[in-house]
């Protein structure tokens, strides 16, 4: 019994260890999911009690980011039950803090605010597909976090381009 | 695009999101997820219980004898038990079969199912329901209908049928607010999964 509390101890520390190295993923999801602070940490929060649910299948063959991701995005797209389309004014200003200070560019500021803002527009499948896009992940991957064909991640991913130039330029 | 990759470059910084301390996780560890899961598992326990528990407390002596006197309603009540009995294994392994390791598409696909497997429970139960009350109720009303046959006489099918309007209406209503209760519960509840799930089917398509 006090073998396996130790055990279980270890575990726990860890996968603290690993989420808090790893956090700015889950960060970057909430920050495209939800709309405000509080929401932000309430997903958060709740893609940590699914990553901790899930940690004990977790294998080491995997990098724990690339694992996490996956887990977090699914928590984002289904399991996440407190709804973020009632409040659909959001306060673009305040996503400042997606641009950072160095290499202050006026112009690119400001392209750069229109495009999240943008992407802050598609639906929560799309927001997933641009989020692996600009994970860098391959289409092989994406197709397979998803649950659709490769060549139609593909063709899809397209469409989203097309769809965010026509937001930017109407 | 030329936008996308300027996104791209920005999004790969480091960002200055307010970091989460490690003692800020351990107490998320022990807080409760709300997660969609854990509320149709719940709410389908409640409903599971409350169903059953009306059939429970409905059991008077009076019907007992009156199952004894017409055995076919009561096969219909033993195969009932039968019918729990595979509800509650297929919701099992279904509610098993939900993982969030699996693709998306799969995780939506096995909880929607695991729900719709709740809902058809449902509509068995209305349906039986409504063939042993109605079959308790033709035999129920024969018998006092023969046994005061010379009372009644001509008044017989006036009565019958404004029994039958009024069971009728009721059953309608009843089942009205169900549809509405239902409507309003899983209306919210899986709006965003159905709505994610076409989302994802029609990319593929």
């Amino acid at each position: 019994m006090a073998t396996n509390v130790h055990m279980s101890d270890s575990l726990e520390q860890s996968f603290v260890q690993q989420l808090k190295t790893n956090q700015n993923i889950i960060h970057k999801i909430c920050r495209l999911y939800t709309n405000g602070e509080d929401a932000h940490k309430d997903l958060f929060q709740e893609i940590t009690i699914q990553l901790w649910k899930a940690y004990p299948k977790f294998r080491g063959d995997s990098k724990f980011s690339t694992w996490a991701y996956r887990v977090a995005l699914n928590t984002a797209i289904t399991l996440y039950r407190k709804s973020t389309r009632s409040v659909k004014t959001v306060d673009y200003e305040s996503q400042q803090y997606f641009i950072s200070n160095e290499d202050y560019n006026y112009e690119e500021e400001e392209r750069l605010k229109l495009m999240y803002k943008a992407v802050y527009q598609l639906n929560d499948i799309e927001k997933a597909l641009v989020y692996m896009y600009l994970e860098d992940k391959d289409y092989g991957e994406i197709s397979e976090t998803l649950g659709i064909s490769e060549v139609n991640a593909r063709v899809k991913m397209n469409r989203i381009k097309g769809k965010l130039k026509k937001i930017l330029n109407p | 695009m030329k936008e996308l990759d300027l996104l791209k470059k920005d999004w790969q910084k480091e960002k200055n999101f307010e970091q989460v301390s490690e003692a800020e996780i351990y107490t998320m560890l022990h807080q409760k997820s709300s997660s969609i899961v854990k509320w149709i598992l719940i709410v389908s326990i409640i409903e599971f219980v409350v169903l059953n528990g009306i059939s429970f407390l409905l059991n008077d002596p009076k019907y007992d004898e009156f199952m004894r006197l017409h055995p076919y309603i009561n096969y219909l009540e033993k195969f009932n038990y039968i019918v729990i009995v595979v509800f509650i294994y297929l919701f099992y392994k279904n509610f098993k079969s939900i993982s969030i390791l699996n693709s998306s598409k799969t995780l939506i696909k096995h909880i929607l199912k695991t729900r719709k497997i709740v809902t058809y429970y449902i509509y068995w139960n209305i349906i039986i329901g409504g063939v042993t009350g109605a079959l308790s109720f033709i035999e129920g009303f024969n018998e006092g209908y023969n046994s005061n046959s010379n009372q009644l006489e001509n008044k017989g099918n006036a009565v019958l049928e404004a029994n039958c309007i009024i069971i009728l209406i009721v059953a309608l209503l009843i089942m009205g607010i169900i549809w509405l209760f239902y409507k309003l519960l899983y209306g919210r509840f899986l709006s965003k999964l159905k709505h994610n799930y076409t989302e994802l089917k029609k990319i593929d398509l």
